[in-house]
C-alpha cells in the first residue's frame, strides 16, 4: 500500500471510530469488561501461583539430629545429603541458633523463649529444601535411615495439595478465558458488522469501481484492533489501581499474607490482555466484513 | 475485446437470464442493449463487470477470462471498466466531489492526480458548478451524471451502463445520451441497455437485442424493433 492508501486508510478508521461514536464506546466497554474479567482470573492464578512458591521456599522439610552426636558427624551428613538428587538446598543449624529464631518469630513471648533458652530442648538440626514437593516423604525416608538422625518433620501435603490446586486453577482460568474471549469476539464482530452494514453501499461500490479487497478491509480492521486495545488497555488501568489498592490494605489488614507483587501481577495482566485484545479485534474485523467482501 | 462464448447465465430459482449467448465486442464501439423487461439486458451487463458469474460458457474482457479470476485480478479487471448503475448508487453523505474523488481513491491514486482529474470530469458532465451539493440536493438527471463521472473519472477503456436513463424524463435522456456519444467520441467503448427506442432508433448504432435470455438480432446499424 502507498502513501495514498495508507492516508486513506487512517482517515476512514477515523470516521468509523468518530462516526459511530457510540457504538465505538460501546464496544470499547464490553471488550473492557471481559479483558477485567479475563485479568481477574490471572490476578487469582498469579496469587495461588506465588502463594505455592513462597510455601515451597520456605523450609519443606526439617531433620533434627540426635543430641549425642558430634558436630563433625553432623558436617559429614551435610555433605554428602547435600548431592543427593532430590535436594535443592540443605542448610545446618545448631540448636541456639534454632532458639534464636524462636525468639525472632514469637517477640511476644519473652519469657516462655527466655525459659527454654536456659535449657535449651532442641536440637541441631537441617533445613531441607527439594526442587519437586512431591520428593518429601521418600526423602524424609532416606534422611531417616541415617543413624545420627533422631525426626525428620515436614508438611509437605500442604504444598502438595496447593500445586494441585494450582493446575486445576490454570485449567478452569484457561477455559473461562476462552470463552470469554470468544463471547468478546462475537461482541466486537457485531459491532464491526453493524459499522460495515451501515457503510455497505459504500464498500459495494468501492468493490465495483476496482478497490481490492484489503484496501476495503484495513480500515474495519484497525478499527477493530484499535477497539480491542482500548478496550484491554481501560481494564488494565482499572486492574492496575485495584490492586495497588487490594495490596495496601491487605497489608494493613493480613501481614502474613504473600500477595503477589503488583509488578508480576501487571505483567501477566497486560501481556494477556494487550495481546487478547489486539488478537480479538484484528480476527472479529476480518470475521465481520467476510459476509459484505462477495460482490 | 470483449466476447462472449456461448453463455448462459441460471439464477438459483432456475430461470435463465441469459441462454447460449455469444456476442463480440471491439474497442471503440457504441453498443445498445436492448429488449422487454426481464428478458436478459442486465444479466448480460452484470456478466460484464462479474457482479455474476457465468453458468455455462465464458466471458472475455481483453486479457481477463472472467470465470477464473482471482480477488486482486477483479479489481484489476473492474478498473478497465466504468459501470453506471440504474439506481446510480451514489453515497449519500459525500458531496459530488467526493463520489467522484472516491473512485480514484479507492484504487490509490494521488491527490494531486484527484484534485487535477475530478474538475475535469465534472466539467465534462457539466457539474462543475454543484461539487458541494449532496445527492439529495440534486434532480434525478443530475445524479446520474455524477454516476457517469465516476464511472469515466479513472479513464476506463470501456463504460457499461445499465439502463442509465430508466428514471429520467425524455428531455433529460436525450442531454445524457449526448453524453454518452461524446464519451464514445473521446475513445471509450460504450455499451449500454436501454428502453430509450427514439434514441436508439434516432442514433443508428449497432443494437443487440435479447428476447427470453436468447441474442435475438444483432445489426450494425440498428434499431429499436419493440413497441417500448
Amino acid at each position: 500500500m502507498n502513501l495514498n492508501g495508507l492516508k486513506y486508510v487512517l482517515g476512514e478508521t477515523g470516521r468509523n471510530l468518530i462516526g459511530n461514536s457510540w457504538m465505538s464506546l460501546a464496544s470499547v466497554s464490553t471488550v473492557a469488561i471481559s479483558m477485567f474479567v479475563l485479568s481477574f482470573f490471572l490476578v487469582v492464578t498469579t496469587n495461588v501461583n506465588h502463594v505455592t512458591s513462597v510455601l515451597q521456599s520456605q523450609v519443606e522439610m526439617r531433620v533434627f539430629v540426635n543430641p549425642k552426636v558430634t558436630r563433625a558427624q553432623e558436617y559429614a551428613l551435610l555433605k554428602t545429603a547435600r548431592h543427593w538428587p532430590n535436594v535443592r538446598k540443605m542448610d545446618f543449624f545448631t540448636k541456639a541458633q534454632a532458639a534464636n529464631n524462636l525468639k525472632q518469630e514469637f517477640p511476644n513471648q519473652r519469657g516462655l523463649v527466655e525459659l527454654m533458652a536456659k535449657s535449651n530442648p532442641l536440637f541441631d538440626g537441617y533445613d531441607v529444601f527439594t526442587y519437586h514437593p512431591q520428593d518429601i516423604p521418600q526423602l524424609a525416608k532416606k534422611f531417616k535411615q541415617q543413624p545420627i538422625v533422631r525426626t525428620v518433620v515436614y508438611e509437605g501435603q500442604v504444598v502438595n495439595r496447593l500445586t494441585k490446586l494450582s493446575t486445576i486453577l490454570k485449567w478452569v482460568g484457561w477455559g473461562v478465558e476462552g470463552l470469554l474471549g470468544l463471547a468478546t469476539l462475537f461482541i466486537i464482530v457485531n459491532t464491526i458488522r453493524l459499522a460495515v452494514f451501515a457503510r455497505r453501499r459504500e464498500v459495494q461500490v468501492m468493490k465495483l469501481v476496482g478497490a481490492t479487497d484489503w484496501f476495503i478491509r484495513w480500515p474495519f480492521v484497525l478499527e477493530g484492533l484499535i477497539l480491542g486495545l482500548l478496550g484491554a488497555l481501560i481494564a488494565d488501568g482499572v486492574v492496575d489501581g485495584g490492586y495497588r489498592w487490594l495490596t495496601g490494605a491487605a497489608a494493613a489488614a493480613l501481614p502474613f499474607w504473600p500477595l503477589a507483587s503488583l509488578h508480576a501481577v501487571m505483567h501477566e495482566v497486560l501481556m494477556f490482555t494487550l495481546i487478547g485484545g489486539f488478537f480479538v479485534g484484528g480476527l472479529a474485523s476480518l470475521v465481520a466484513l467476510r459476509r459484505f467482501l462477495r460482490v | 475485446m470483449i466476447r462472449l462464448d456461448k453463455v448462459s447465465k441460471r439464477y438459483p430459482n432456475g430461470h435463465y437470464g441469459l441462454v447460449d449467448a455469444s456476442l463480440t465486442i471491439r474497442r471503440g464501439e457504441f453498443v445498445f442493449v436492448v429488449g422487454p423487461s426481464g428478458a436478459g439486458k442486465s444479466s448480460l451487463i452484470r456478466l460484464l463487470y462479474r457482479e455474476e458469474l457465468a453458468s455455462h460458457g465464458e466471458v472475455y474482457v481483453d486479457q481477463f477470462k472472467l470465470s477464473s479470476l482471482r480477488g486482486g485480478q477483479i479489481a484489476r479487471l473492474r478498473r478497465q471498466l466504468g459501470v453506471v448503475f440504474q439506481d446510480v448508487k451514489l453515497l449519500p453523505q459525500r458531496n459530488v466531489y467526493h463520489n467522484v474523488a472516491f473512485a480514484m481513491e479507492v484504487v490509490g491514486a494521488s491527490s494531486r492526480d484527484i484534485h487535477k482529474r475530478v474538475p475535469q470530469v465534472l466539467e465534462l458532465v457539466g457539474l462543475n458548478r454543484r461539487r458541494d451539493n449532496f445527492p439529495h440536493q440534486l434532480s434525478g438527471g443530475e445524479q446520474q451524471r455524477v454516476g457517469i463521472a465516476r464511472a469515466l473519472v479513472n479513464n476506463p477503456i470501456y463504460v457499461i451502463a445499465d439502463e442509465p436513463t430508466g428514471n429520467l424524463d425524455p428531455e433529460t435522456s436525450r442531454d445524457i445520451m449526448k453524453l454518452f456519444v461524446e464519451i464514445n467520441r473521446r475513445g471509450a467503448t460504450v455499451i449500454m441497455a436501454t428502453h430509450a427506442k427514439d434514441i436508439v432508433n434516432q442514433m443508428q448504432r449497432r443494437v443487440v437485442a435479447i428476447e427470453q435470455g436468447r441474442i435475438s438480432r444483432d445489426d450494425a446499424r440498428g434499431e429499436y424493433g419493440y413497441e417500448s
